[in-house]
């Protein structure tokens, strides 16, 4: 095995440096705005003191975040030592890290647009025992070539654990089993988050009939102010809401292009972007857990969503611990995939529903806050205010929706949970990736013999749980009986 | 079907103390913010209703925070240590009862301040990879003891799925 040592490509220090600098922007922008930009470089002036201290501080701040990046750059190598991946870096504090090569769970990678000019990568490495979802080690900017001799050199180092001889490593063959297509992708990127869009379009349209409502009769002079002031808001709020709208679709756009999901050697490899290319790698068996997303506008027209759960770190963000795994998909053709992919697990399940006379309590809670609210505005806002009396069947029709919904399926050592607050959810997860199941009953659900159940499984590097309310309470002691044994 | 049998267990009455003494520290607190507010209504002649809203937080304190909620919480509370899982049960409006296989118990602790330590009592903690559940208010040997049981049973308890 090799010994040389590698470094990071140089462009690595002009990114860091820039990552610094943008976290500098924001505080030295609310100091600019704060102080009403009253800069003058006239000694003379009353604010000199204040502009030099600024950007003295700024520039000096600016330059360190170069030389650390730059230093940091300098200080950084890399090499593979007895079957190891080892990293050495920090000007006074020196920080060393081996990584054995069979405990690397996925390596990462990531194109932003610098990395793209100079046909470079940013690869992360992760490990099962990663902290705070951050990489175990992160090389900012090395070439493509080189990141291809990490992934070799680790493949190698797995196989000869297995058999000694093999040094020549063949290439596995890696199948893509799901490729967006440029209509879905336009799909995705309108439906998405699109439904304030349509509510504010409907409010202009409301506003409109406003001449209906006798305005004139009630408040003379006043309403055409209210009148006007209404329609220009609405007009206003619709206008900034289309921008929001067309920003959110060039978003999706450019994120989500080409996407595709890749099997390859027990592992599953989703690349993503168009200006910044991502390439996020999934062992299967870090998988705990996958749900199926039915966004209510999506699920009319037939289509899903696919997330998984999965243990330890993970290639996006810290804080996002579930991963996109399919973002649109027709639902039969999903239910294809996902059963290729985990065949052992049953796609089609049987749901068990909620009972009919658990109906109320997917509604009556909210009578707690809604009852409050329409006396209030009824009496403040008298006469319109009791059209806010409509809010209740509004709400029990929702609870019936989320009633309807409700149910769970026992399949061999699989449940499956299916619920929804807006989009439908169904949760599939094996018995022995549940982490704890807990039952829980109020006072009014025990008068009516029904409870609700939660299962836990592990996700990202804390847990996940998936809950079906107001079931009988003899199936959720089923189900508890089942996880027992 | 039969109900689930309740969990055999329940928590040292001395926890009931502890949990009565929490709520006493509580109501104090509540009675120096009370205060603050009645001397500030009597020289700044702020509302006369403030009295009676400082008055009617103090007295539901002491009903509730020491009086009512610690009993039930105490009379709710039930856990058992199986061979194969631990179960608990609590819960003050809502019943929950949580069932942890052994197979899934990374790691056990107790925990102790210093009111629970005069009491001669501790927390005791248990963590799956995703979750930690807490039986509170333990006779410090039991606890101990349940601590080295269940990390025993975990240790020998052996995934068959």
């Amino acid at each position: 095995m090799s010994k040389e040592i590698n470094r990071l490509h140089p462009i690595s220090a002009v990114i860091e440096s820039v990552k610094a600098l943008r976290n500098l922007i924001l505080p030295i922008a609310i100091i600019v705005v704060t102080n009403g930009f009253n800069f003058s470089l006239n000694i003379h002036s009353e604010h000199f003191w204040e502009t030099v201290m600024l950007f003295g501080v700024g520039g000096g701040l600016a330059i360190l975040t170069l030389v650390s990046g730059i230093v940091k750059w300098r200080t950084f190598v890399y090499w593979f030592e007895d079957g190891e991946l080892r990293v050495k870096y920090g000007l006074f504090v020196k920080k060393k890290r081996y990584i054995p090569f069979e405990r690397i769970q996925s390596l990462n990678y990531h194109e932003g647009i610098f990395h793209r000019l100079f046909g470079l990568v940013k690869v992360q490495v992760e490990t099962a025992g990663n902290k705070d979802g951050k990489p175990e080690v992160e090389l900012t900017a090395i070439e493509k070539g080189a990141a291809n001799a990490i992934e070799l050199a680790m493949r190698q180092a797995k196989t000869q654990e297995v058999v000694e001889e093999i040094v020549e490593v063949e290439e596995i063959p890696s199948t893509a089993i799901y490729k967006m297509s440029i209509r879905d992708l336009l799909i995705l990127a309108t439906t998405s988050g699109g439904i304030g869009v349509v509510l504010s379009g409907v409010g202009a349209v409301v506003s409109q009939f406003s001449d209906i409502i006798p305005y004139k009769a009630v408040f003379n002079e006043l309403a055409d102010f209210v009148r006007i002031g209404a329609f220009v808001i609405g007009l206003l709020s619709f206008a900034v809401l289309i921008v929001a709208w067309v920003v959110s679709v060039i978003i999706t756009l450019i994120n989500y292009y080409d996407y595709t999901v890749r099997i390859e050697d027990e592992k599953l490899m989703i690349t993503k972007g168009l200006l910044e290319k991502k390439r996020i790698t999934l062992p299967l068996n870090r998988i705990q857990a996958i749900r199926i997303i039915e966004n209510p506008v999506r699920q009319f027209f037939g289509f899903v969503a696919v997330t998984v759960e999965s243990a330890g770190g993970n290639g996006e963000s810290g804080k996002d611990k579930k991963i996109m795994l399919f973002p649109l998909m027709k639902k039969q053709e999903s239910l294809v995939v996902l059963e290729e992919l985990f065949p052992t697990m049953n796609w089609q399940p049987q749901f068990v529903r909620s009972p009919k006379r658990a109906r109320p309590f997917f509604y009556r809670i909210d009578f707690i806050w809604l009852l409050p609210i329409i006396g209030a505005s009824s009496y403040f806002l008298y006469p319109y205010g009791l059209l806010s009396v409509l809010a209740i069947p509004l709400f029990m029709a929702f609870g019936a929706w989320q009633h309807h919904t409700a149910g769970y399926s026992l399949d061999g050592k699989q449940l499956t949970l299916q619920y929804r607050m807006f989009s439908r959810i169904t949760f599939f997860m094996e018995k022995k990736r549940i982490q704890s199941m807990e039952s829980t009953q109020t006072y009014f659900q025990k008068r009516k013999q029904v409870m609700s159940v939660n299962a836990t499984v592990m996700s990202g590097t804390s847990g996940t749980t998936g809950t079906v309310s107001n079931i009988e309470q003899h199936d959720v002691e089923t189900i508890l009986a089942w996880y027992e044994h | 079907m039969e109900l689930r049998a309740q969990p055999k267990h329940q928590i040292s009455s001395k926890g009931l103390t502890v949990w009565r003494v929490y709520g006493v520290i509580q109501t104090v607190i509540l009675c120096i913010v009370g205060g603050a507010a009645c001397y500030g209504t009597y020289y700044f002649e702020w509302p006369s209703f403030i009295y009676f809203i400082a008055g009617a937080v103090v007295v539901l304190s002491i009903i509730l925070s020491i009086w009512l909620f610690p009993k039930i919480r105490w009379e709710r509370w039930r856990y058992e240590v199986r061979e194969h899982e631990i179960e608990v049960q609590h819960g003050l409006f809502v019943v929950k009862r949580t069932l942890i296989p052994m197979v899934r118990v990374q790691h056990v602790d107790t925990t102790q301040g210093p009111i629970l330590k005069k009491y001669d009592l501790s927390n005791i903690s248990i963590s799956t990879a995703a979750t930690v559940h807490t039986i509170p208010a333990l006779i410090m040997d039991e606890a101990d003891h349940l601590r080295a049981r269940i990390s025993e049973l975990a240790r020998v308890a052996e995934d068959d799925v």
